[in-house]
C-alpha cells in the first residue's frame, strides 16, 4: 500500500473515531445550564414525603408518572433514600404533562392521590412507575389503575369514588399550578434544598450533588 | 425510470467525485446522528420529558427496537456501510489513480442500498406522525440524511445509465470491420 493510500485510509478511520469519541465526551459532560427556576413552596403536611423530617437535605421532584425519564430516576432516588434516609428527605410533586405528550399522566396522578386518601400514596407511586410500560399508551388505563388499587390493598369502591372527586383533582392541580409558576417545563425537575439542579447523569452524579449539599 | 432500471444491469460508469463526496459527508453526518442515539440507548439516559416535545416517547417506544437491537444501531451500521462504499470508491479513484471494476460495483451497490435506507426512514416518519403522534428531532435528522443519500444515489445511477447508453450507441455506430477498441 503506497503512502498516499495509507493517508487516505488513516484519515477515514480517524474521522470515524473522532465522531464516536466526540459524542462520548459531549454526552458525558453535564450541561452547565442550571435551570433558572423559582423557589418551590416549603414542604407541608399535604406533601408526599419519604425520609426523615429532620433531614439536612430535601429533594423535591416535580414528576410525571408517564414520563420515561422520571421512571429512570425513580430507582436512583429510592437508592439514595435507602442509603441515607436520615440525611435525605424526598418529596414528590405532580407535574403531569397532559394531554400531550402524556395522555394518561393526569389520570395516573389522580390515582396516586386517591390512594393517598387511604394512606397509600407511595405504594401507588411505586406500582405506577414499575408498570409504566403496561399502561402508558393504554386506552383503559383507568381500569388498570383500579387493579393496582386492589393489589396494594385499597378499598376499591372508595378508590373509585375518590379518583373522580374534586378533592383529588384540586390536589393535583395545586402542584401543577405551582410548577408552572416556578417556570418548570419538563420532568423530572429536581430541587435540592430549594435550588433547581441539572439532572444528574446517573446514581454517582446524583449522590455527589446530595453529598455536597450535606457539607 | 427506464434509465434507472438499465443502471442495475449495466456496469457502473465513472461517477463524479463531487457526488461521491456529498454521499460520504452526508453518510458520516447520518452516522454521527445514529451513533448518538445508539449511545443514548445503551447508557439508559432518557431525555427529560417536556411539554412540547415527545422525543422520549419515540426513543422508548417498542418501534425503537428490532429483535432486541436498537434501530439506531442498525441505522449507524447502514450509514457506516454507505460511507465505506463511497470512501472505497474515492480512495480507488484518487489514491490508486484508477478505478477497478469491483470498486465500481461496490459504489453501485452502495447506491442501491440507499433505497432501503430511504424506505426505512419513510416507515419511521409514518410511525412518529401517525402512530406515536410524537416527533424526535434526531430521528427526523436521520430521515433527512437518508433522503439526501437516496436522491443523490438516484441522480448518480441515472447519470451512469445515460452515460453507458451513449457509450453503447457510439460503439454500435462503429463500422463492423473496425476493431471495437479503436
Amino acid at each position: 500500500m503506497n503512502t498516499k493510500r495509507l493517508i487516505f485510509w488513516a484519515s477515514f478511520i480517524i474521522i470515524l473515531g473522532l465522531i464516536i469519541w466526540g459524542l462520548f465526551v459531549a454526552m458525558n459532560k453535564p450541561l452547565d445550564t442550571t435551570p433558572t427556576l423559582g423557589t418551590p413552596a416549603d414542604v407541608s403536611s399535604t406533601d408526599h414525603a419519604r425520609g426523615s423530617a429532620d433531614a439536612s437535605v430535601t429533594i423535591i421532584e416535580y414528576s410525571d408518572f408517564q414520563c420515561p425519564a422520571c421512571a429512570t430516576y425513580y430507582p436512583l432516588a429510592e437508592r439514595l433514600l435507602n442509603e441515607s434516609s436520615t440525611t435525605v428527605r424526598f418529596v414528590y410533586r405532580h407535574f403531569p404533562l397532559y394531554p400531550v405528550p402524556h395522555k394518561n399522566a393526569l389520570m395516573a396522578s389522580e390515582a396516586s392521590e386517591a390512594a393517598a386518601l387511604q394512606g397509600k400514596f407511595w405504594e401507588m407511586h411505586d406500582i405506577l412507575f414499575d408498570n409504566q410500560k403496561l399502561w402508558e399508551t393504554s386506552s383503559t388505563a383507568g381500569t388498570i389503575f383500579e387493579t393496582y388499587a386492589e393489589r396494594i390493598g385499597l378499598d376499591v369502591e372508595t378508590y373509585k369514588k375518590d379518583v373522580v372527586s374534586d378533592v383529588v383533582k384540586a390536589r393535583v392541580q395545586k402542584d401543577w399550578d405551582e410548577a408552572r409558576t416556578l417556570g418548570i417545563n419538563s420532568t423530572p425537575t429536581f430541587f435540592v434544598n430549594g435550588k433547581a439542579i441539572v439532572n444528574p447523569n446517573g446514581y454517582e452524579a446524583f449522590k455527589a450533588i446530595i453529598d455536597s449539599a450535606i457539607r | 425510470m427506464k434509465h434507472l432500471k438499465r443502471s442495475l444491469t449495466l456496469p457502473f460508469a465513472e461517477a463524479s467525485s463531487v457526488a461521491v463526496i456529498i454521499l460520504l459527508i452526508v453518510a458520516m453526518l447520518g452516522f454521527a446522528d445514529a451513533t448518538y442515539l445508539t449511545i443514548e440507548h445503551y447508557r439508559g439516559v432518557i431525555p427529560p420529558c417536556s411539554i412540547i416535545k415527545g422525543c422520549e416517547i419515540v426513543l422508548t417506544s417498542p418501534y425503537s427496537v428490532l429483535f432486541g437491537v436498537p434501530v439506531s444501531l442498525l441505522g449507524a451500521l447502514y450509514y457506516l456501510l454507505v460511507s465505506l462504499g463511497a470512501f472505497i470508491y474515492l480512495e480507488s479513484k484518487h489514491g490508486k489513480g484508477e478505478i477497478a471494476t469491483h470498486h465500481s460495483s461496490i459504489l453501485k451497490w452502495t447506491l442501491i442500498i440507499t433505497v432501503f435506507g430511504f424506505g426505512m426512514s419513510l416507515w419511521f416518519v409514518y410511525i412518529q406522525l401517525f402512530v406515536l403522534h410524537s416527533i424526535c428531532t434526531y430521528c427526523i435528522g436521520s430521515a433527512l440524511t437518508s433522503t439526501i443519500l437516496f436522491i443523490t444515489a438516484i441522480v448518480m445511477l441515472r447519470h451512469s445509465s445515460i452515460k453507458q447508453t451513449e457509450h453503447m450507441r457510439n460503439d454500435s455506430a462503429l463500422p463492423p470491420e473496425l476493431p471495437q477498441s479503436i
